[in-house]
């Protein structure tokens, strides 16, 4: 019978009108993301970051700018660190890379924005910055003295390239 | 006696029929078509270009771009590419797990095809309810790796992280939901009356006519040719599951729209099995992580949703591929628009193209 089908079609439509709602009402209820939930805005742990920079050499397209201070110990810090979110493609690689599990999302799904600037994240907060310039000043007071160089150095691997006191900046790859 | 001339009607770029940026110029006679010439680019982002200039392991996030809706199977085949280049061994429950993902990914490619495809016939309602089960896969997805889109969840090696505990019984709950939804789509699309008329019969090829445009998946197995690489190649673990490849008989749109609806069926099989079978292990190969394969080239080609996909990639020893070139099947098969459209009426050159299933994101790469 031709209609047949169409009728089987509709009792499926009249079966969900009556059925239980797919759908909630989104800015009243949200949703919690998952574990790995790969969004939001990157966050750092600034007391556990080692300012190795692996996490801009990982990133496939250059998202992260990072500046390293060195302190009077020879010790790295971050001096600034701007997560690009609009160059970001949300891989995961650089979370992945960080050794001492620094970097975090902060699984906050409503990044858009109206301006493309305000996409620029800068990730160290304040607390950030003031607890480096205590750091800063700290080693400043009192430096430990270098260690004295062995009588047979290990070449090259044992030489950390904070050996340099100026500030480097991670240039992005050609 | 009056004169009558052809003219050139341009569908496109920005038409909601075209699943993204595609212009197609229709040479008309009236409401005939008499050529349709389709016209790519709109949505070119050089990704070749891109994972020439990163190193292998930085490139796999960029295919996920390439076929957005199915990026499981894309991660696949460039990674099966690089491991072959670099003779990286892949644990084997890495390989269950791949088979798994990218299974769900298919059942969640052809949902999106039904959908548009139902869409585009003007049957809206037939989107929402793919749509609404597909959402199932994504949070399995979500779940296992953390994004609804470009998942970046197959690595080179391997795979990014195991599944979490929950994984296996919330998969099982969706599978066990998939005759009750298919059921769902045959009768609210395949018995309805105008859906057959407007596919059956319709933008029919022969196998003479598939072969020679080279297209692969879903569409040449329409025109009754078991082509699937699954078989034929028997690649990653597949030999060891239990499945039927799905073909048509007339080449037509219906046949088209057959054949990936029992491929839901038959990826939920293979899934099942997978599940059953997958055994405990690492999930990622030993490798050193600055990857340099020895001086050579690979062609690689997996089964993705919408056909053959190749990656061809030259190595010159260094971190970065020296060429990469994508087979997209999207591109392929879409060299048969304008066979599948000449003779026919406008209307059903929106149906034509739905139903090679193309996405413009591979099309244009």
């Amino acid at each position: 019978m031709f209609g047949k089908g169409l009728i089987t079609g509709m009792g499926i439509t009249i079966r969900h009108f009556f059925g239980k709602k797919a759908t909630f009402c989104y800015p009243e209820e949200k949703l919690t993301m998952t574990e790995h939930f790969r969004g939001g805005h990157l966050t750092i742990d600034y007391k556990k970051c080692i300012a190795c920079q692996l996490c801009a050499i990982q990133c496939p397209n250059q998202a992260i700018k990072l500046k390293v201070v060195t302190d009077a110990n020879r010790k790295r810090h971050l001096e600034s660190y701007v997560h690009s979110m609009g160059r970001c493609l949300y891989c995961d690689l650089c979370i992945e890379g960080c050794a001492p599990h620094a970097l975090s999302w902060d699984k906050d799904y409503e990044i858009s924005t109206w301006h493309k600037e305000d996409l620029v994240h800068q990730v160290m907060t304040d607390e950030d910055r003031s607890y480096l310039a205590e750091v800063m000043t700290q080693a400043a007071a009192n430096p430990t003295p270098p260690p004295v160089p062995k009588a047979a150095p290990k070449p090259a691997a044992a030489a950390p390239p904070a050996a340099k006191p100026a500030d480097t900046e991670v240039k992005p790859r050609e | 006696m009056p004169q009558t001339e052809t003219y050139i009607l341009n569908m496109g770029p920005q038409h909601p029929s075209t699943h993204g940026v595609l212009r197609v110029n229709l040479e008309l006679d009236g409401e005939k078509i008499l050529r349709a010439t389709p016209m790519m680019g709109y949505l070119h982002r050089g990704i070749e270009k891109l994972l020439e200039s990163r190193t292998y392991i930085q490139g796999v996030p960029y295919t996920d771009r390439l076929d957005y809706v199915s990026s499981m199977n894309n991660n696949f085949g460039y990674c099966r590419a690089v491991e072959e280049l670099a003779g990286i061994e892949v644990p084997a429950r890495a390989e269950y797990i791949r088979v798994i993902m990218a299974e769900l990914n298919r059942i969640a490619s052809h949902q999106v095809f039904i959908g548009s495809l139902a869409n585009d016939l003007g049957a809206s309602t037939g989107m929402l309810y793919t749509f609404r089960d597909r959402e199932e896969i994504l949070d399995l997805f979500d779940l296992v790796c953390g994004a609804r889109m470009t998942f970046h969840y197959i690595r080179v090696g391997g795979v990014a992280r195991n599944l979490p505990p929950e994984f296996a019984e919330k998969c099982r709950k969706f599978l066990d939901r998939v005759p009750e939804f298919t059921e769902e789509y045959a009768n609210l699309l395949m018995g309805n009356e105008i859906f057959q008329r407007r596919l059956k019969g319709v933008s029919r090829l022969t196998p003479e006519q598939a072969l020679a445009h080279n297209m692969t998946g879903p569409n040449i197995r329409a025109t009754g040719i078991p082509f699937d690489l699954r078989k034929v190649d028997g690649y990653s673990v597949y030999p060891q599951f239990a499945f039927e490849v799905p073909v048509g008989e007339n080449g037509d749109n219906w046949d088209r729209f057959r054949v990936r609806f029992r491929e839901i069926t038959e990826s939920a099989r293979i899934v099942r099995q997978a599940l059953e079978g997958l055994p405990e292990g690492p999930v990622m190969a030993k490798f050193p992580k600055m990857l340099k394969p020895p001086k050579g080239e690979v062609f690689s080609r997996t089964e993705g949703t919408r056909g053959e996909l190749g990656f061809y990639i030259v190595s010159d020893g260094t971190a970065k591929p020296y060429r990469v070139h994508i087979r997209r099947p999207s591109f392929i098969n879409m060299q048969a628009l304008d066979d599948m459209c000449r003779g026919y009426l406008i209307g059903d050159s929106v149906v034509a193209f739905s139903a090679i299933d193309p996405l413009m994101g591979e099309v244009d790469c």
